[in-house]
């Protein structure tokens, strides 16, 4: 086992999970889900200040938007009330729908700008909205210490 | 079950451990439900034929509408996940143990909001939260758990709730409403079946009338002031301001017009597969500021694959400068030391002192780090016996103690707090917790931006200073009075131990397992040191007053000896005996006040 390690640690380098940052709610506008901009120390040395803020900006007003009461979710409601709410059989919320956008850009954010850093964001819907969970990977390669993954799932069953 | 429905609880394993079946929980609902579909049905087949034939089919059509109205509120009340929060993992709550305050406070809408820390669900509870002990689970926007739905009533149903109130009432109006027009027309036909029916009827339809048309209207009240039930009941708001009311109209819309909040149990995980190789980007040199008071943090990324890097360098490294002082926690470099003591063979460990592993002596380096090293890499195992033997206990509790040690070890990715965690042993989850938060203190603002869930702090701080936060802890624990409560220890280092000098005199002594602990137990035996620190006097009388601990350290030390004592394992030697014991029983103490509130659970309404 250690001698096969060693190999995959010649052909190449390892990242291994090393710390965990969690960007916590905003609640200085009340319930509604909004986290804080605040960048975290732990991440200075490993991504711009500006393109964390961006995700979560834009992160922020993803969420203002799938709570945003108009016109839509009123009709929305209305609907599931003279239906039994049953079109929520076949219908998706509107909140749900906005969940699904969020996840494509955070999976585009992690691909593109947070992977090749060695960061990975978790969606927050999988913390149960509390907290924006950023994983930091270090490179393992010269140790031997622990096993390391060069590729690892962004959201792995429970 | 409809999409979008989910049994409360049932949905996400880790949500809800396994609850005997208590059978007593289903009889409201059942007979909830019994009253009113057989209620209802006997109406439509006694008393609708009559009344839909002398006045109209609209009738018998409008009572139905309003009936499958109410029933599918009542259904969606029943089995819609009220909005639970999933258990917080492990890594998530490495910060937020024993040692971390009860109650972190957050400032919503300039009002400030306490977020008590769940001890089941291992988070801060988010504003309006609360633990149902029923379910066992956090609900998000708790209002009740009502036993007529067996079910929570939280951010998802609480519209389903209301609606189901509401037309309960209408329904229960219009049922009684029109067995009395039939009855008032059979006056003389009393013994016929269908009289006797509608009769029936009426009198169940009477009785739920007067309660469930006073509940309706209690929660109408409560949706245009803005409140949940919870915070009625509890008069979270009496006298007050409600921070999370936005005007009548607006609480009404967003009770009734907002958009189905989104279940966080039983989603479906998309397991996507990424790449996450070296080389990694790295922002430009200007991004990386060098703070000095954040150097601890830094260190953290570095800790761990710059290990071998720092042992090697530790060999030819030359004696580092002094670091620099440490604005907020002027204890902390004494606080170090204290933690550094712990390692009774080594000196602090790197994640502790990482910043002073830089500076310190590179022999001493060398074996701090091979030695936390060392119990980084035990998980939980010990690899020392005398202190290990507390480190891996503590490290690697598991669910054990006071709970929330078991959240140290075992962890896939040791952080600077777990390596010190581990290294600092002693008793498990309370000495731990102090070790823990004496080095957060240190890395000052390890507390600003430590790793950890308390956002980056800005929240925490004010709750820190103002409750058993470990700063006011760590204050009076400076090396003058931990030096003192150890008389049989070496002698005093000097006051502000330059780096290079701090882990040597401490190493020589016995660590006094809890650092936090030892000021208190320095005050016991030495109050004139206490003098000299009139801020922590202050800091310790403050978080008194939270914390509901008595006024003296020492004074609480000895009832909670025992509830200490079993909370860890015995502390070695017997030198260090009485020293490890009343800090322990101290930690025990506090770490007990952390849990008495969790042993009684959350209740049904309150909190």
């Amino acid at each position: 086992m250690a001698t096969e390690f060693h190999n995959l640690q010649e052909l190449r380098h390892s990242a291994s999970l090393a710390n965990k940052v969690f960007i916590q709610r905003d609640y200085t506008e009340g319930t509604i889900c909004r986290f804080q901009t605040k960048f975290p120390s732990e991440l200075e040395s490993r991504i711009e200040r500006s393109l964390f803020e961006d995700t979560v900006k834009t992160l922020n007003n993803y969420y203002a938007e799938a709570e945003k009461i108009g016109g839509q979710s009123y009709l929305e409601g209305c609907l599931a009330c003279t239906t039994a709410y049953l079109i929520f059989l076949c219908m998706e919320t509107r909140y749900e729908k906005v969940l699904k956008k969020i996840s494509r850009y955070i999976q585009e954010q992690n691909e593109k700008i947070y992977a090749p850093r060695g960061l990975l964001i978790t969606d927050p819907i999988d913390r149960g909205m509390r907290v924006i969970e950023i994983s930091i990977y270090e490179d393992r390669g010269s140790s031997g210490s622990s096993s390391g993954s060069s590729s690892t799932t962004s959201s792995s069953g429970r | 079950m409809p999409a979008g429905l989910s049994m409360g609880g049932t949905l996400g394993a880790p949500s809800s451990p396994s609850h005997p079946f208590r059978p007593s929980r289903y009889v409201p609902v059942t007979a909830a439900t019994a009253f009113l579909v057989g209620s209802t049905t006997l109406f439509l087949c006694f008393t609708c034929p009559w009344l839909s034939g002398v006045y109209s089919s609209m009738v018998p059509l409008y009572n139905a509408l309003v009936f499958l109205f109410t029933l599918s509120n009542f259904c969606m009340a029943t089995f819609m996940d009220p909005g639970i929060f999933p258990r917080a993992e492990e890594d998530e709550d490495k910060e937020d143990d024993f040692r971390a305050p009860l109650y972190k406070t957050v400032d919503v809408r300039g009002i400030q909001v306490r977020m008590k820390w769940c001890s089941t669900c291992r988070f801060y509870r988010p504003p309006r939260c609360s633990h149902c002990s029923v379910c066992d689970n956090c609900v998000e926007d708790f209002d009740h758990h009502c036993p007529w739905v067996n079910n929570c009533i939280g951010r998802r149903n609480y519209r389903h709730f209301f609606l189901f109130l509401l037309s309960l009432t209408v329904h229960i109006m219009g049922v009684f409403g029109f067995g009395l027009v039939y009855i008032l027309h059979h006056k003389h036909q009393l013994y016929t079946p269908q009289s006797v029916v509608t009769i029936a009827v009426m009198c169940v339809a009477g009785l739920f009338l007067v309660p469930v048309a006073g509940l309706t209207g209690f929660h109408m009240v409560l949706v245009v002031r803005g409140r949940t039930t919870n915070e009625q009941v509890t008069g979270k708001f009496k006298g007050g301001v409600n921070p999370f009311t936005r005007g009548c109209s607006k609480n009404v819309s967003h009770v009734l017009c907002s958009s189905q909040a989104p279940r966080y149990l039983g989603r479906l995980q998309k397991s996507l597969s990424l790449q996450i190789q070296p080389p990694f980007l790295r922002p430009t040199p200007q991004d990386e500021t060098d703070k000095g008071h954040d150097n601890g943090i830094q260190q953290v990324l570095y800790s761990k694959s710059s290990l071998e890097l720092m042992e090697s360098q530790s060999t030819d490294a030359e004696p580092p400068p002094p670091p620099p002082p440490d604005l907020r926690y002027p204890g902390l470099a004494h606080t170090h030391t204290e933690e550094s003591s712990l390692l009774h063979e080594a000196p602090p460990t790197p994640s502790l002192n990482k910043y002073r592993l830089a500076r310190s002596s590179p022999a001493r380096n060398h074996t701090a780090i091979a030695h936390s090293y060392k119990m980084t890499r035990g998980d939980g195992c010990v690899s020392d016996p005398s202190l290990s033997g507390r480190v891996g206990g503590g490290g690697g509790a598991g669910p054990g103690g006071l709970g929330g040690a078991s959240t140290l070890g075992g962890r896939s990715y040791p952080s600077f707090t777990d390596t010190l965690l581990q290294s600092a042993g002693a008793s498990r989850s309370s000495s731990l917790r102090s070790a823990y938060t004496a080095h957060n203190a240190l890395g000052p603002l390890l507390s600003e931006g430590t790793t950890t869930s308390t956002s980056y702090k800005s929240l925490a701080n004010q709750t820190r200073n103002g409750s058993l936060s470990y700063d006011s802890l760590l204050t009076p624990s400076e090396s003058p009075e931990f030096e003192s409560a150890a008389p049989e220890l070496s002698p005093p280092k000097p006051h502000p131990p330059p780096g290079p000098l701090s882990p040597t005199p401490l190493s020589k002594e016995p660590p006094p397992i809890l650092g936090y602990s030892s000021p208190f137990l320095s005050a016991q035996q030495r109050e004139g040191s206490l003098q000299a620190r009139p801020t922590a006097r202050l800091s310790s009388s403050s978080h008194r007053a939270l914390y509901r601990a008595t006024s003296p350290p020492p004074v609480q030390a000895p009832p909670h000896s025992p509830r200490a004592r079993s909370l860890g394992s015995p502390p070695p030697g017997s030198a260090l005996l009485s020293v490890l014991g009343q800090s322990v029983s101290y930690t025990g103490g506090a770490a007990a006040q952390r849990h008495r509130p969790t042993a009684g659970g959350g209740t049904q309404v309150a909190k």
